[in-house]
């Protein structure tokens, strides 16, 4: 009897709580199978044979720890559940003559019963889906396909020791709580009666000061930069305010509910808003927990999907020739002997030696610096090259034009006196007639009403301002100032692109011979900058780098939307329970099986849908901020990104109204008035 | 009369079909307004099962239950609660207060179903109040206060409809004898002032203090013996008798 008793008691255990360990189990099968298809993705070696595949392992090893830390918090939250519907039970052994040693010994069974089902479940299907996995991301980033079943040991004994590490975890923590206990408290601990929720005021104050601020500086920030700065303590602050909300806010604006007389006292009010105060206590935190699980999909997937589906738009602004290079003219020892002559006819020679026609060619002289502007000054270097992030919303970017290149751009003559100039902004007003760059002072005698076309997509800074100078000699003055890195502040060049309508790989191969080559040429000039890209090796790095994201992204989205499903699940479950006795009370009182319908549904409704909705409310609010973060991606078509947005919000309310409509099931069973 | 029953019969099937259990064979009886009837009978003779038919709770298999000249077996699913809210007051053994509302509240529940606005249900509330000695105790949670507290915050629930009949299932069963007696005396006194009981209860101390008796057993009302002139001393020993007999297997009839 002795050997069989306990594995016996455990599994029986298991199996009369199926309807709350299934779920269960299911998570945890989930979570293993994650893991194991990332743990076994990031080292596959297809991946590291493939271009930038070294990214995107480094990006699926960081999602690996996401989704271990996360197993970690959610199955301790859900096992903790688990326990507590349970307690009843262990009470009774304990009563029936079964000491907590022997309880122990029934949890360590369930663990091993449950760790053991999870993990060999969850790893089998993750050798399985691995595969798939994978040609879901060779097809994102564009990789070359192979038909080898990917197995590797390693990978299973890393998810075997993680999880088996959260599993000893959570049977530890099991066996400490039901220690802690007493056989009575055991029985009644369902039934204890429990004190009306206080309404914490102060908290519910702070919720809502908080949640301003955070949406305040989403909205206010207007630098890409400063935005991406303040970006996660934006998350901290809205994470802060959405559990004080939930937790303290929706407490308190019962009690204002319960407070107003004529407004409580109301057949649809009176029932549902005190049972809400109750139901708001318990469940706040794990609501917010859904709104900011469901935030965190949503602002995941559209960024992801954003940069993935805008990529061909961000590469275009950003190169606007296939192959390109800038000589940056004041970064050399003799910029008097540079010789533009000289490049370009390297340049056609290189291109026909390899029996290509450069289509187009576009050489342009221009500099550029940013800085601060206060009044009509423009701070170039501030402390050193640290910005606050304050100021990173006061940087602009400065464009340098001559009148010739202009001219030769636009086909109008300009006629400029030294330190005369046209101006042209972007974004931006500038009402002074002088702006002065260190000890050089401009004069604006007159604004351009349309942008001069040329490549300005180089800065991530949307506010520019772009001027018309009579020649570079004008700026002589600034051209020498340097950093403390002794780097130039005001970046002085020679643009030349070029398009040769080649494939990407032509392209990428003939492009690893050109820029050497400049090098070459070059090096009669003595040391000096260049920078030299080409815009399909760039493309592959898109599809990589922003590929795997959204891949990964697609992967958390998985797991949160599975995490949210059992979080709304077991609160369904543990509600209705609560509910049962509740209802058939008012029943007996006088209420209609409809009243109480009715007031089920709204009840539901309002705790369900208020993450949503206020998930929704952060995305919208996120929105600007994700947008300017974007931008540093070069990322610039809005109206894809408003459409992703709006479709991923639209998804994911379907997924969760899906979600609740299978959980409502369960819990309309469960308080259902029998008749 | 202000409750009629006739014929009423209640078989229940088991869940999965198979065993039919008979609840209530043939039971006929009526009370009159004004009157305070308990109905005694030992675990199992259809005492709940009778109580939850004339709460319209239970649907009998045959029979009629007429109350205040209404047919319960003509009411719709949709009337039924009005119907009930109107007409009955109910006292539970285990209070059946919700514990997510005040005593107060527990107390408005039944009138803001019906829709009265708060200042007149607070006109209502506080006379009673006063009368079951509950005045200082209406802001407190079902779980701050005693038993009998609870009880009383019940009754008051009940009675704050002016109900034509009062259903109390066992009151008494959850309380301590203290309790028991003082809701007892409170039941005499609201009973003096008219309102009509009905009491399901197997306590002779509880329904001692009845102007009538009714026995049920094996789903028939068996005996029935009124008060008369007996002082609650007199009627619980008569009442104590009659179970004697009634249970040593005696046939009253």
């Amino acid at each position: 009897m002795k050997t069989a008793f306990f594995p016996k008691l455990a599994w029986a255990g298991i199996r009369k709580n199926s309807k709350f360990y299934l779920p269960y189990l299911c998570t945890c099968i989930g979570m293993v199978m994650m893991f194991c298809i990332m743990q076994g993705l990031s080292s596959s070696p297809q991946l590291a044979n493939m271009k930038g595949g070294g990214n995107i392992a480094l990006m699926l090893s960081l999602g690996r720890y996401v989704i271990l830390i996360f197993s970690l918090i959610f199955l301790f939250y859900t096992n903790s559940f688990l326990i507590r519907r349970r307690y009843k039970e262990f009470g009774l052994y304990n009563i029936l003559g079964l000491d907590k040693r022997g309880i122990s010994k029934i949890i360590v069974w369930e663990s091993l019963f449950v760790a053991g089902i999870s993990l060999s479940i969850g790893i089998l299907l993750g050798v399985l889906l691995q595969k798939l996995a994978e040609l879901a991301l060779v097809n994102i980033v564009r990789g070359q396909i192979s038909y080898d079943i990917p197995f590797s040991a390693d990978s299973i004994l890393y998810t075997v020791l993680a999880f088996g590490g959260i599993f000893l975890l959570l049977f530890i923590k099991t066996v400490f709580q039901i220690r802690k206990s007493n056989p009575l408290r055991l029985m009644q601990s369902e039934k204890a009666g429990e004190k009306p929720p206080k309404a914490n005021w102060f908290m519910a104050l702070l919720g809502v000061l908080i949640l301003a601020a955070a949406y305040f500086i989403a909205v206010s920030i207007e630098s890409p930069l400063a935005a991406l700065l303040l970006f996660f303590a934006a998350v901290i602050l809205v994470i802060a305010a959405t559990y004080l909300l939930f937790m303290a806010g929706s407490v308190a604006l019962c009690k204002i509910l319960q407070k107003k007389k004529r407004y409580y006292y109301k057949k649809n009010h009176f029932v549902s808003v005190s049972s809400m105060l109750y139901r708001m206590k318990r469940n706040g935190a794990g609501l917010a927990s859904i709104c900011i699980l469901s935030t965190m999909v949503l602002v995941t997937f559209s960024s992801s999907a954003c940069l993935y589906l805008g990529k061909e738009n961000s590469l275009d602004s950003l190169y606007q020739n296939e192959i390109s290079t800038t000589i940056y003219l004041n970064k050399m020892d003799h910029p008097e002997n540079f010789d533009t002559e000289q490049y370009k006819k390297a340049f056609a020679d290189f291109f026909a030696s390899h029996n290509v026609t450069p289509k187009e060619t576009f050489i342009e002289t221009k500099a550029s610096t940013f800085g601060i502007i206060k009044n009509d000054k423009v701070m170039m270097n501030p402390e050193g090259n640290d910005y606050t992030s304050l100021e990173l919303n006061d940087l602009r970017a400065f464009y340098f034009l001559t009148a010739d290149e202009y001219e030769r751009k636009t086909g109008q003559a300009v006629t400029l006196a030294d330190n005369q100039v046209l101006l042209y902004t972007k974004d931006v007003d500038y009402p002074n007639d002088t702006i002065s760059f260190d000890n050089l002072t401009l004069r604006i005698i007159g604004r351009l009403s349309k942008m001069p076309d040329m490549n300005f997509g180089d800065s991530p800074l949307e506010k520019k301002f772009i001027f018309i100078i009579s020649s570079m000699d004008t700026l002589a003055p600034i051209l020498e100032l340097r950093d403390s890195y002794d780097d130039p502040l005001v970046t002085y060049g020679w643009y030349y692109g070029v398009d040769l309508g080649l494939e990407s790989e032509q392209e990428i191969e003939l492009f690893e011979e050109f820029w050497p080559m400049i090098g070459r040429v070059n090096r009669a000039e003595g040391s000096f900058g260049y920078s030299a890209s080409s815009k399909a090796e760039q493309a592959n790095d898109f599809y990589t780098t922003f590929g795997g994201l959204f891949f990964i992204g697609i992967l958390l989205c998985i797991v949160f939307i599975f995490a949210a499903a059992m979080i709304i699940y077991y609160k369904q479950v543990s509600e209705g329970y609560e509910d049962q006795d509740r209802f058939e009370i008012m029943q007996k009182v006088g209420m209609t099986q409809e009243d109480i319908k009715k007031s089920i549904n709204s009840q539901v409704l309002t705790v369900f849908f208020a993450p949503l909705l206020f998930a929704g409310l952060h995305l919208a609010f996120a929105f600007p901020m994700v947008w300017r973060i974007l931008q540093l991606f070069n990322f610039t078509n809005l109206k894809l990104m408003i459409l992703i947005t709006i479709a991923a919000f639209l998804i994911f309310a379907v997924f969760y109204s899906i979600i609740y409509k299978l959980t409502a099931r369960a819990y309309y069973h469960i308080v259902a008035p029998k008749n | 009369m202000i409750l009629d029953v006739r014929q009423l019969k209640k078989i229940y099937t088991t869940r999965f079909g198979g065993n039919q259990v008979e609840a209530l064979r043939n039971v006929n009886f009526s009370v009159d307004e004004g009157e305070f009837v308990a109905i005694m009978g030992e675990s199992g003779s259809g005492k709940t099962t009778l109580l939850n038919i004339l709460a319209a709770i239970d649907q009998p298999t045959s029979g009629t239950v007429t109350l205040n000249g209404k047919s319960l077996s003509n009411l719709k699913e949709k009337d039924i609660a009005a119907f009930r809210r109107d007409n009955l007051g109910f006292v539970f053994q285990e209070f059946n207060l919700l514990d997510t509302f005040s005593l107060e509240d527990n107390i408005f529940l039944p009138l803001v179903l019906s829709g009265m606005s708060y200042e007149e249900m607070h006109k209502l509330l506080t006379p009673l109040a006063e009368r079951l000695g509950i005045s200082e105790l209406l802001s407190k949670y079902p779980y701050e206060v005693s038993g009998g507290q609870k009880q009383r915050a019940a009754a008051a629930r009940a009675l704050i409809t002016n109900p034509k009949l009062l259903l109390a299932d066992e009151p008494t069963g959850a309380l301590d004898s203290k309790s028991s007696d003082e809701l007892l005396r409170l039941f005499g006194e609201v009973n003096a002032q008219g309102q009509t009981i009905l009491m399901v209860t197997h306590s002779v101390k509880a329904a001692s203090v009845a102007k009538r008796v009714l026995f049920i057993r094996d789903g028939e009302v068996f005996h029935q013996i009124y008060r008369g002139e007996d002082t609650d001393q007199q009627f619980y020993q008569r009442i104590s008798d009659t179970l004697t007999i009634l249970a040593t297997g005696g046939d009253a009839k």
